[in-house]
Order: structure tokens, then C-alpha cells, then sequence
């Protein structure tokens, strides 16, 4: 099989063409803010302008909200489904499938349609916006959950612990969440990657967010949200770099993402 | 008549020496097994022959073509991986009629070759199943006659019995060697079971971190050892250390109890330590019968091991195991008790320490 | 309870009470994933005045820019999804199987992660900045070529241009999935072709992608629905210059000119059938595959 090297060479190099000539003129093109020279000029604007933060704010808000509320539905859920009713798997499975059969945009429209008007009012709140972007992490979350559940046979040892006189508080914090850490970081990593280059569902349900104020300045202004857009590249890096760093190896196919 | 000569073989990954300086020569029609531990470089010996591997030095020659360089499609052998490797896509007749479809034979020639393999495993009525379900004794033997299909020169056997159940392991491992001895075929078994290798063998190659320990028939390797190492790693064996008392009549003392062996000490100093060796059921009690040894002990232990009895005996400071036949109307010693054991000269077996 | 008692007992009609325990989960799901899907199917069929009615439907197949928004879904999830398939597989053969160093598909793993999550707005900008009219690989090419692409009446902003920037998205995709697959593919079966005579076309054509296939089938039609469902992209990158149906629901969201529920609803219900037949295929394929690779 080396006989073929040249040819993985040749694909691996046209991919990166690809993927980093976008990348390369986006840094160039937020270069250009003063004329005939290249500066980070607008990086400066975009980080000085107080809509900014106050954007990002919101979206980090939301990731975190969604993060809390997530883990407290999905891990207990998988916990169960493992411990005690394996039964319940494949519906459980189903539904985390879901989200990708209805889109952003089509849970969007059913969600303002029922729960947009009286008598059910939710748009003043950001319920709506959360639930939304827990419905587009299950998948994620759980799955990343699972895996880690599957890999240190939840059963076994609730049992052995159990025999060994453990309370369920014991055996939850001292045995099954120490195990579980690195899955549950992965999927708060990814959560947090998708929450904040979220756009579909903060831009219909007009919240402030990170995604929409892109947009806006887009249509706006020049460099600047070419500034941002890879402030946003940087900032989805981190976070897969570090999901990558903690699960060392495990989390390979959990991290495709949402568009 | 030569027919497969491995000469001077050595096989290096980076600065590990995996295989060195093996040296071999295989009849046509014999059967010989590569027995050793894990990482003794047996498999990869064996790799170097199908061709998957290439040999830092030393040549390959098969019926006296040179097939050192030679690409693995190109050889004429065929070879039964510890794991099955059939293809899951294809059923029975599909993997066993692959290599002939390779060759572009004609459909009507595959069936019948498909149907004769078949008859050959005894699984006739299995062509249309998938490897999925199939059990794993079921699988292997689909992979021998895919081996087998395209008439090689050579079977090159890795490991094929490991991954099985113990009882499927036995019938099926006399099931290969019926099939290799009808068939007349050269082939080379890769094992660690020293059961099967005994076995199935007209000749046993020990191997041991890369080099060639013994070569021998499994009578020889059994009673002859010529290597602590074959000594202890095939059968069970009594190992302890003694020292040499007199060199010329063969006594050697272990912990101040002598023994005579028959072995050829005269190379020897008075006084040199070695190492005293004896199998398990060459010691038998002085009562039955008086032999050229006869040593005091006491019973330590005695293990039901179903055919055989084991009894754990001490003489002197060291503890020895001696196995007799289970015989339902045997008056077995209790523990403690105080007895005599006795064995041949040529039982003890003298090596290096 | 002795053993008698037990036996000559009637079987129990027992509340499995641990179906509780998963109470929370499906209440969430119901509330904020099947109602409002429900509705959308119900309410396709409601006209404005609440009562019921095929014409939303109907509507789905004659008004002439719903059967175009639908076109040009449809072509360009077919478009990224056969395209990302070729050469995402290559990729990820490349990483996997390629002789490359191991550095390579670690690196190659991060990228597809972050790339595949990076879609949406920054993703359009930074293919604006590449392609648009003042983007570097624009100017690159009207120095080379001494053209000018606003003379030519050349621009990015159709189909063609976003099925490139949908590959970004694409490709990373088809490397996460299928690499794990190339994996699966073991090297005994590799060196049993050989040893049975077979070389590299014998392998390709009659193992290797004979068991890939349920895999590679799968990944195309997930790829299929993921850039039949894309919005954000599509939205910054062309705005309402293409038609697409992610964007005709999102401006019925937005209370655009055609404001009309009914239909509203009856796009969207056309899309959730046709991404539920694309996970039900998924699903199926994957079910092939893992009979095989087991």
C-alpha cells in the first residue's frame, strides 16, 4: 500500500487548499481596513464596539443555560435507560435522532406556530430559545453520554457498589459521574461550539445573540465581520481542540456538526 | 526431497530483531509446526514465507524457485489467518470460489472446485450462508478450504485454532491434519499450544525471542530437550538447580540428594551448577517398582486432575511433581506421610544452568 | 412468598414503574420536538380561515416558485452530497489508509470537527472574502487572466457557488464517518486476497467496497439532508437571491410578503417527509453495515 502514497499526498494537499485558502483570505481581506497597508485595525473595531461583547455575552449565556439543562436531562436519561431499562433504548434513540429529520428552521416555524400566540405566549421569554438549542445538542450530548456509559458498563458496577453497601448519592457522585467526566465534558464542549455559532434559531426568534450580530454587521460593514468570522473560527477550534484533548481518542464521530 | 528451504532468515523492525538466522529445510508432504511463546517470531517467520513480510536477510526457496522478492499474489501459497479473515460480503461458495474467480475460471469449473472443497470440510449444504452465520469452528474451516481451493504448494497455518472454544479446538485440529495428510500438501502450523504442535507435527520447530531453540519430531523435542527453555515450555517438567558430584559416573546432587543420569557429564567440572530436569510422570513410588533412583520424601499435595493424578511430592528442600495414572482401585498416600520415589537414569536430564 | 405460592399466582399486571424514570426526557421531547412537528402536519392542511383544505398541499407541487425553491434544494443537496461523497472519501482514505504520518489524521479529526461546525455566517463571509467580487481568489484571477468578473456578468451567488461553500461543511462530515469505517476494514482481508492471488482491483472492487458500501450509501444520503435542511449558510452567503425551501420557510417566519401559514406549514411538512425518508434510508443502510462489520 505505500505505492499509493503519492496520491494520499496529492488529495491531502488539494483538501487543505481547500479548506485554509478561505481561512487565509478572510485574514486577508480583515487586513485591509486602512488602505495600502495590512493591520488588525479591524479586529480593534470589532472588539472595542460594546454590541460586541454585549452579543457574545448573550450567547455564551445561552450556551451555558442550554449546557445545565441539557446535562440535567440527558444524563440521568442514559444513566436509566442503562441501569434500568434498556427497553426504552431504541425510543430513546429515536428521538435523539430527531433533530436531524426536523432542521432548525422547521422546529422554529412549529415552535412560534404553538407556542408563539395566546394562549401559550413563550416568545417573550427565552424558553423557546433554550429548548431549541437543547433539541439541536441531543444527538451530541447524548450520544457522547452513552458512549461513556457503554465503555465502563454501568450495570456492573452500580452493582458491585450497590453490594457494597453504597447509597445511590455515593454511587452517583463517588462511582458513575468520576467515570463520566470526559464524556460529559465532550458533549458540554461540543454544546458550546454549536450554541455559540448558532444562528438559525436566535435570528427567527430575534434574540441578541453572537450569530445574528454577525450578520448584521455583515450587511453593514466590511472587515469587521470578516474580523469576527474568525474570532468565530478560533473560538469553534478551542473548543473541539480541548473536547479533543480531554476525550484523547474517544470522541471521534460525535463532533460533526450542525450547519 | 526439499521442498521448502528457509535459509538464514532474519527479519529486523527498526532496531528489534524479530526473527534470526532461521534455518530450515521442509519435505514435501510434511507437516511442521513453529511453537513458542508470544513474540517469539513465528508468526512473523511465517509471513516472511506467504510473502506479507520481507526478510532483512536470508532467502526463501520453494521447489527450488527463489520466492524471497516474490509479491504474496504471485506465490503458491494459501493461508488460514488466526482470525478467520473470510469475506463478510460473500458467502461460503463466494470466498471458497474467490481465488478461482481471481484466475478468471470459468463458472462451471468454480462450482464444481466450490462443491469438491466443500465436500472436503464435510459442510456441503452450507454454500449459500454468510460468514455472519457461521460459528467460529464453522468459519475456519471455510477459510481452509478457500486456502485450499487453489491447490497451493504450501498451507501456511497462523494460529488458527486460538480464537476457539477448547473441544472444537481438539476435533478440529485432527480434522486439519487428516485433510493435510490426504491431500499430501507441505504445510507449516504456527502455534503457542504445545498440545497441538505435539500433535499435529511430523516436526516441531521451538522458537524462542526470535531464534530457533529445537528442531525436531515431538518424540524427540519431548524426551530430548536439548535447551532449558524447550525443556520447561513443552510438557510440564521438574526444574530445579543442583550441582555436579562426579562427573564420570553421571551423579549430580540436588540440595545433597544425589542422583544418577544417563546423560554425558564427562565435559563437566566436579562441583559446576546446572540445572536438574525431570518429567512429571518418569517419577513413580519405590514401592511398585525399585529403578536406578531411589530417593526418601514426603507428600506435600495431591491434585485430581481427572486422567491423572497429581502428587506433589518433597525431596529433600525442593518440591517435585509426580504424575500416575488415575486408577479408581489405587491406595493413594495421604498427605504427610512418608515415602519413597524412584526413576530411571536417562529420566534425569541434566542442562545447562 | 414461598415457591408454591408464587407459581399458582396469575401473572401480575404490574405498572413498570421505571418507565418514570425517563418521564422527563419524553416530556421535553413531546413538548418541544413532536407537538410542534404535529402541528405543522395538521395545520397543512388548514387554510386561513381554519378550515380544512388540500390547496397547501396542491400549492407544494404548481405555484411555480415553490417547485424551483424545491429544484434547486433538491440539486444542490444532490449536487454537495454526491460531490462531498467522492471527495470525502478520498480524504479520509488518504488519512486512514494512505501511509501518512499519524500526525496527520489526528490533525485531520480536530479540522473536521471545527469545520463541520464552523457553517453558518462566519462560513459565508469567509467564502465572500475568497470568491466574492473583491475576494482574493477573485483578484488572483483577474490578475492572472486580465479579466474583469463584474464585466463578464460572472457572480458566486447561484447554486454552483453555494454548493462549493456547503462543502466545507461536506467533506469533514464524510472524513468523521467514513474514516471509523476504513478502520473497520481489516488488514487480513487484505492479505487473504493476496494470498488467494488478488491484487488491488480485485480487493477494491470485490471486498472492500462491496462492504463500504452500506456505509458510503449512508453517509451520501445523511449529506443529502444535511445541506437539504442548511439555513444559516445559505442565508448569509445569498440572502434571498437563491430560492431555496429553508429560506422560503424562513421568510414565512419573518411574516414576508406571502405571508400564509398554511403553506408556511406545508413547506415545512415537505421537508420533514423528505428528511424523514433520508434518516429512515440512513438508518437502514447503517443496520446493513453492521451486520457486515461486526
Amino acid at each position: 500500500m505505500k505505492k499509493i502514497n503519492i496520491w494520499a499526498w496529492i488529495v491531502l494537499l488539494i483538501g487543505m487548499v481547500y479548506f485554509f485558502l478561505p481561512l487565509i483570505s478572510t485574514l486577508e481581506f480583515s487586513m485591509k481596513m486602512i488602505k495600502d497597508r495590512y493591520t488588525f485595525e479591524a479586529f480593534r473595531v470589532a472588539f472595542t464596539d460594546r454590541a460586541f461583547f454585549e452579543h457574545f455575552g448573550y450567547s455564551v449565556l445561552w450556551a451555558l443555560l442550554t449546557i445545565f439543562f441539557s446535562t440535567l436531562l440527558v444524563v440521568p436519561t442514559a444513566y436509566w435507560v442503562h441501569w434500568k431499562l434498556p427497553k426504552a433504548r431504541p425510543y430513546v434513540e429515536f428521538v435523539t435522532l430527531m433533530p436531524f429529520v426536523v432542521p432548525a428552521v422547521v422546529l422554529t416555524f412549529g415552535l412560534i406556530r404553538l407556542y408563539g400566540r395566546p394562549p401559550i405566549l413563550l416568545i417573550g421569554s427565552p424558553i423557546l430559545l433554550i429548548a431549541g438549542y437543547i433539541v439541536l445538542s441531543l444527538p451530541y450530548m447524548f450520544r457522547a453520554v452513552d458512549t461513556g456509559l457503554r465503555s465502563i458498563d454501568v450495570r456492573t458496577l452500580t452493582e458491585a457498589a450497590l453490594s457494597l453497601g453504597a447509597g445511590w448519592g455515593t454511587i452517583l457522585t463517588k462511582v458513575i459521574f468520576p467515570n463520566l467526566r470526559v464524556a460529559i465534558l465532550s458533549g458540554v464542549f461540543l454544546t458550546f461550539a454549536i450554541v455559540m455559532g448558532e444562528f438559525t434559531f436566535a435570528s427567527l426568534l430575534a434574540w441578541p445573540a453572537f450569530g445574528p450580530y454577525m450578520e448584521e454587521i455583515g450587511s453593514m460593514r466590511a472587515y469587521t465581520p470578516q474580523a469576527l468570522s474568525l474570532v468565530s473560527f478560533l473560538l469553534t477550534w478551542a473548543s473541539i481542540g480541548l473536547l479533543q484533548w480531554i476525550g484523547r481518542g474517544r470522541v471521534q464521530e460525535q463532533v460533526a456538526g450542525a450547519h | 526431497m526439499t521442498f521448502l528451504e528457509i535459509n538464514n532468515v532474519s527479519k529486523k523492525f527498526g532496531a528489534t530483531e524479530a526473527v534470526s538466522d532461521f534455518n530450515l529445510k521442509i519435505e514435501k508432504g510434511e507437516l511442521v509446526s513453529f511453537l513458542g511463546p508470544s513474540g517469539c517470531g513465528k508468526t512473523t517467520t511465517l509471513r516472511m514465507v506467504a510473502g506479507f513480510e520481507m526478510p532483512t536477510g536470508g532467502r526463501i526457496v520453494m521447489d527450488g524457485r527463489d520466492i524471497t522478492e516474490m509479491p504474496p499474489n504471485q506465490r503458491d501459497v494459501g493461508m488460514v489467518f488466526q482470525s478467520y479473515a473470510l469475506f463478510p460480503n460473500m458467502t461460503v461458495a463466494g470466498n471458497i470460489g474467490f481465488g478461482l474467480k481471481v484466475m478468471k475460471k470459468s463458472p462451471d469449473e468454480t462450482q464444481k472446485r466450490v462443491e469438491e472443497m466443500l465436500g472436503l470440510i464435510n459442510m456441503p449444504e452450507y454454500a449459500q450462508r454468510y460468514p455472519y452465520q457461521l460459528s467460529g469452528g464453522q468459519q475456519q474451516r471455510v477459510a481452509l478450504a478457500r486456502a485450499l481451493a487453489l491447490r497451493p504448494d504450501v498451507l501456511l497455518l497462523d494460529e488458527p485454532l486460538s480464537a476457539l472454544d477448547a473441544k472444537i479446538r481438539v476435533s478440529l485440529r485432527a480434522e486439519i491434519r487428516a485433510i493435510q495428510r490426504k491431500l499430501g500438501i507441505t504445510a507449516i502450523y504456527v502455534t503457542h499450544d504445545q498440545e497441538e504442535a505435539l500433535s499435529l507435527s511430523d516436526r516441531v520447530v521451538v522458537m524462542n525471542a526470535g531464534k530457533m531453540e529445537q528442531v525436531g519430531t515431538p518424540f524427540e523435542i519431548y524426551n530430548f530437550p536439548q535447551t532449558a527453555f524447550v525443556a520447561s515450555f513443552v510438557g510440564t517438567l521438574n526444574s530445579t538447580e543442583a550441582e555436579v558430584v562426579d562427573p564420570a559416573k553421571g551423579i549430580i546432587s540436588v540440595g545433597g540428594i544425589q542422583f544418577t543420569s544417563a546423560e554425558d557429564l564427562k565435559n563437566r567440572k566436579q562441583g559446576e551448577k546446572v540445572r536438574m530436569s525431570i518429567r512429571p510422570e518418569r517419577l513413580s513410588f519405590a514401592s511398585e517398582q525399585k529403578k536406578d533412583n531411589v530417593v526418601d520424601c514426603t507428600i506435600e499435595n495431591i491434585t485430581f486432575l481427572g486422567s491423572v493424578v497429581r502428587i506433589q511430592v518433597k525431596i529433600g528442600s525442593v518440591k517435585f511433581n509426580m504424575d500416575t495414572f488415575n486408577n479408581p482401585f489405587l491406595e493413594l498416600p495421604k498427605i504427610g506421610d512418608k515415602d519413597q520415589v524412584t526413576c530411571s537414569k536417562e529420566a534425569v536430564l541434566v542442562l545447562d544452568s | 412468598m414461598s415457591a408454591v405460592e408464587k407459581i399458582s399466582q396469575p401473572p401480575a399486571r404490574k405498572v413498570d414503574w421505571n418507565w418514570l424514570g425517563i418521564a422527563p426526557f419524553f416530556l421535553f421531547a413531546i413538548v418541544f420536538l413532536f407537538l410542534p412537528s404535529l402541528s405543522i402536519f395538521y395545520r397543512s392542511f388548514q387554510a386561513n380561515d381554519g378550515s380544512l383544505t388540500f390547496d397547501n398541499i396542491i400549492a407544494l407541487f404548481t405555484v411555480r416558485d415553490i417547485i424551483n425553491a424545491y429544484k434547486t434544494s433538491l440539486t444542490i443537496s444532490l449536487i454537495t452530497a454526491v460531490g462531498g461523497a467522492i471527495f470525502g472519501f478520498l480524504l479520509a482514505y488518504a488519512v486512514v489508509l494512505g501511509g501518512l504520518p499519524r500526525g496527520i489524521r489526528t490533525f485531520m479529526s480536530t479540522f473536521s470537527g471545527v469545520a463541520s461546525n464552523f457553517a453558518g455566517v462566519p462560513l459565508a463571509f469567509a467564502f465572500i472574502a475568497t470568491m466574492g467580487n473583491a475576494g482574493l481568489v477573485t483578484r488572483w484571477i483577474e490578475g492572472i487572466f486580465n479579466i474583469s468578473t463584474r464585466e463578464l456578468g460572472f457572480s458566486i451567488y447561484n447554486m454552483w457557488g453555494l454548493s462549493i461553500v456547503y462543502m466545507y461543511f461536506q467533506f469533514p462530515l464524510m472524513v468523521l464517518i467514513m474514516a471509523p469505517a476504513l478502520d473497520g476494514l481489516r488488514r487480513e482481508w487484505r492479505e487473504a486476497c493476496e494470498n488467494l492471488g488478488g491484487n488491488s482491483y480485485h480487493y477494491w472492487r470485490y471486498v472492500a467496497f462491496p462492504i463500504l458500501m452500506p456505509s458510503l450509501l449512508g453517509t451520501m444520503i445523511l449529506l443529502f439532508g444535511n445541506a437539504f435542511g442548511a439555513y444559516a449558510t445559505a442565508y448569509a452567503f445569498s440572502g434571498s437571491f437563491i430560492n431555496l425551501v429553508t429560506i422560503l420557510i424562513g421568510a414565512q417566519i419573518q411574516g414576508d410578503v406571502l405571508y400564509n401559514p398554511g403553506l408556511g406549514n406545508a413547506l415545512a411538512l415537505g421537508m420533514i417527509f423528505i428528511m424523514g425518508m433520508c434518516m429512515a434510508g440512513y438508518a437502514w443502510m447503517q443496520q446493513r453495515a453492521a451486520r457486515w462489520l461486526r
